[in-house]
């Protein structure tokens, strides 16, 4: 191999929201999602870097605490750091903890492959007056690289890299850290035993030690015999000088460790308060969503003129270029009544996702596990499963993903239950057009109140659940890191909302755009080919057949059965079949609404506020899209589970719609 | 006593766990084991406590701190 082939492939590990992530888009120039909370990050991803005439592939990994296996990422971390084709790895630290932090550091210098000390957060520590001896904290981990790198500001990342390449050449460090007398005999005698049984593994040392504290996927992967050498476990002992050997360097290299955040902790003396501490969570919620509602359609206009304007100019050139009518019909009713009426939302949607994007980064996100576990813990569940269902209010799909931060199965799988019931963005133009439609003078509360509906009936089927789990007593288990406050970023922000609002361009184009075109065929098509009305079409005749199962909940129109099938490609699929459906190019402008009441008056004369209503329920609750149900399929990896959890919401979606429609007959 | 007998703004030094290995192990690989000096910085009457351990700050579920043993430590008896 010549010079200029040399390839490096290096891990960045580090302990949960450190910045790997922040510095691995730094480094490689990807855009993953970053935020401040512990566990943003659930799968590993690869990215590539170049360093004068060597190529670096670069992993980024979950953050884990320690290499001992807990949840789901952490084994993932541990499968990826001992993988024998990771040449390097990269800690990444948190400088502002660093004692914690150096636990993890410890553990990966005994696997014996060169470890390169990223200190990240630096400016964090000088502007809080503490220091750290650059000296000495290398002199004491061995004589490793330690780089001070700022992965926000972009900082030390050449520095970092020329670390890597040459750290990589010269090979990791011996042994730091001994562990007296005892302990040490027993490692070099399990070392030759390793070395008889598995000559070609890198990382004796470590295994050794791992089999001293009787590590059951260690034994369980290379198993020997140590009966005769391992008497008991010397896991304790083992963290102990572990630890001691940490306060050691935290003495050495750590001053002005007194300086603590105080603003962090001003902030959490209200936000985190016993009992203001909900409260305060619901507000900034409504706060958020109310942000979404006002403000989002404040900014719609230009959207809606564009669009009207568009279609105009299309509609007018496919005639001046005569084009054939049905041609016409599918561009003009079809694909731009459908796709055109979903991206008249994206001002709602943007706004959201701004929100929810300052929410995560400003380090709230842990604290709302905090404020929500006693309500959670009648639900037999912890605070962090709350974590996902405030995601499931961006998307669906990442928030069961993030429930692999769970520690349980049965808790993974009980938010993963739970968690479609939050409303995603994809909800939200029902919300808006439907509210907009026939809630004239009380829209935002109308659209508000579906929000609460699902928070409500989420926390209600964990109760119902876990109700009826009876015997399998499950304690609060409450575990997880608060990180410090910190002003949200820009750059962290515009990728967040950027992605975001890509994800629901794709989804335009492709989803939407191909539900659009199989609802005009169905619409424009019957038994004996192309049909003058569509009441003649394969469309009505599908949305017939299921009229009579809707009919309890006020919602017997085959143009809404139809609707509601679609909706499980994607729900804002909903929207633009009613676009459709009704032939309106502008859905979401005061006469395509105007144009859609008056369709369905036409079909429904008694289509009031209350229909409209248990429609916006029923939307709320029935199946996710597809998306979803195929995430979730391979979260839990059951089929039985996941075909299950469709049923459960399609009931709960028509009893709900039926029941608001009775009451509110009743009442009103 | 344990840590869930503890009141916020005070000071306590682990002296032992006793809750599921599993937690154990996380618990150490966060820097909580025995000997380690606790600060209670906020808590809910019954239920989870946010505490200050090696510079960080964890929320901890009633079940967990209800298993750890305690002693309390005068100020300035222990730097967090």
């Amino acid at each position: 191999m010549t010079e200029s082939e040399k390839k490096i492939r290096v891990a960045f590990v580090g302990n949960p929201n450190c910045g790997k992530t922040t510095l691995f888009n730094a480094v490689t120039g990807s855009r993953l999602k970053v935020a401040n909370w512990p566990g943003v990050t659930v799968e590993k991803k690869e990215g590539s870097a170049q360093y004068e005439d060597c190529s670096l592939t670069i992993v980024d990994t979950p953050g884990i605490y320690s290499l001992t296996c807990y949840t789901i990422e952490e084994k993932v971390t541990r499968q990826c750091v001992m993988d024998d084709e990771i040449d390097a790895v990269v800690n990444v630290v948190d400088a502002s903890s660093l004692e914690r932090n150096l636990y993890l550091t410890l553990q990966l210098l005994e696997l014996g492959k060169p470890v390169i000390l990223a200190l990240n957060m630096m400016d964090i520590v000088s502007e809080r007056g503490m220091e750290i001896d650059l000296h000495r904290l290398p002199e004491l981990l061995g004589g490793i690289p330690v780089v001070p790198v700022s992965a926000a500001k972009r900082t030390g990342l050449g520095i970092l890299l020329h670390a890597v390449v040459h750290h990589c050449e010269e090979g990791a460090v011996g042994p730091v850290l001994t562990y007296g007398k005892e302990i040490e005999e027993k490692i070099t005698r399990l070392e030759e035993m390793m070395q008889a049984h598995y000559p070609q593994h890198s990382s004796i040392r470590w295994h050794a030690l791992k089999l001293l504290e009787n590590d059951e996927d260690v034994m369980n992967e290379h198993p020997i015999s140590i009966e005769n050498v391992v008497g008991r476990s010397y896991e304790k002992d083992i963290i102990q000088k572990k630890y001691a050997y940490i306060e050691n360097i935290i003495r050495e290299v750590l001053f002005h460790k007194e300086k603590q955040a105080a603003s962090t902790d001003r902030i959490d003396r209200t936000l985190t308060h016993p009992f203001w501490g909900v409260p305060i969570f619901l507000l900034i919620m409504c706060f958020v969503f109310f942000l979404t509602f006002t403000v989002g359609d404040f900014l719609k206009g230009g959207f809606e003129m564009a669009l009207g304007f568009l279609s105009a100019q299309v509609s007018s050139l496919l005639v001046s270029v005569r084009c054939a009518p049905w041609l016409i019909s599918l561009i003009v009713e079809g694909i731009m009544a459908g796709v055109g009426g979903i991206l008249t939302f994206i001002p709602n949607i943007v706004i959201l996702f701004l929100a929810l994007a300052i929410l995560e980064d400003s380090g709230y996100m842990s604290r709302v596990a905090y404020v929500m576990d006693h309500i959670m813990g009648r639900a037999g569940l912890s605070g962090k499963a709350f974590l996902p269902m405030v995601l499931g209010f961006g998307c669906t799909v990442p928030a069961i993903m993030a429930t692999r931060a769970l520690e349980t199965e049965r808790d993974r799988r009980k938010t993963m239950l739970i968690t479609p019931f939050m409303s995603c963005s994809a909800r939200l133009p029902i919300y808006v057009l439907f509210s907009d439609m026939f809630f004239a003078n009380c829209k935002v509360l109308a659209a508000f109140s579906m929000y609460a509906i699902g928070m409500i009936v989420a926390i209600v089927s964990a109760l119902v659940i876990h109700g009826r789990e009876k015997g399998k007593e499950s304690a609060d288990c409450l575990l997880i890191e608060l990180p410090e406050y910190k002003r949200p970023n820009i750059r962290t922000i515009g990728i967040y909302v950027w992605t975001k609002l890509k994800d629901y361009l794709e989804k335009a184009g492709t989803t939407i755009f191909l539900a659009s075109i199989i609802i005009w065929f169905v619409l424009n098509f019957g038994m004996h080919g192309m049909v003058e009305d569509a009441a003649d079409s394969f469309g009505a005749m599908i949305g017939r057949s299921m009229m009579p199962l809707l009919a309890p909940a006020g919602l017997d129109m085959w143009q809404i059965a139809v609707a509601l099938i679609s909706g499980i490609s994607a729900k804002e699929v909903v929207v633009s079949s009613f676009t459709v459906l009704f032939g309106v190019v502008n859905a979401d402008s005061a006469a395509g609404m105007a144009a859609i009441v008056d369709r369905i008056h036409m079909q429904k004369p008694d289509f009031g506020p209350l229909n409209a209503y248990a429609l916006m329920v029923f939307c709320l609750l029935y199946v996710p899209c597809a998306a979803t149900i195929a995430t979730v399929k391979k979260e839990s990896g059951s089929w039985k589970f996941t075909g299950k959890m469709v049923v459960f919401q399609l009931l709960l979606a028509w009893c709900a719609a039926t029941a608001v429609y009775q009451i509110g007959r009743v009442l009103f | 006593m344990t840590l869930y007998d503890g009141t916020t703004g005070a000071s306590y030094q682990v002296k032992s766990v006793f809750v599921e290995a599993a937690v154990t192990r996380r618990l150490q690989a966060l820097g909580i084991n025995d000997g380690t000096c606790v600060k209670i910085l906020n808590r809910k009457r019954q239920g989870a406590m946010i505490i200050q351990v090696r510079g960080t700050r964890l929320a901890l579920g009633r079940h967990i701190s209800s298993c750890i043993e305690v002693t309390e430590l005068r100020e300035k008896e222990c730097a967090i």
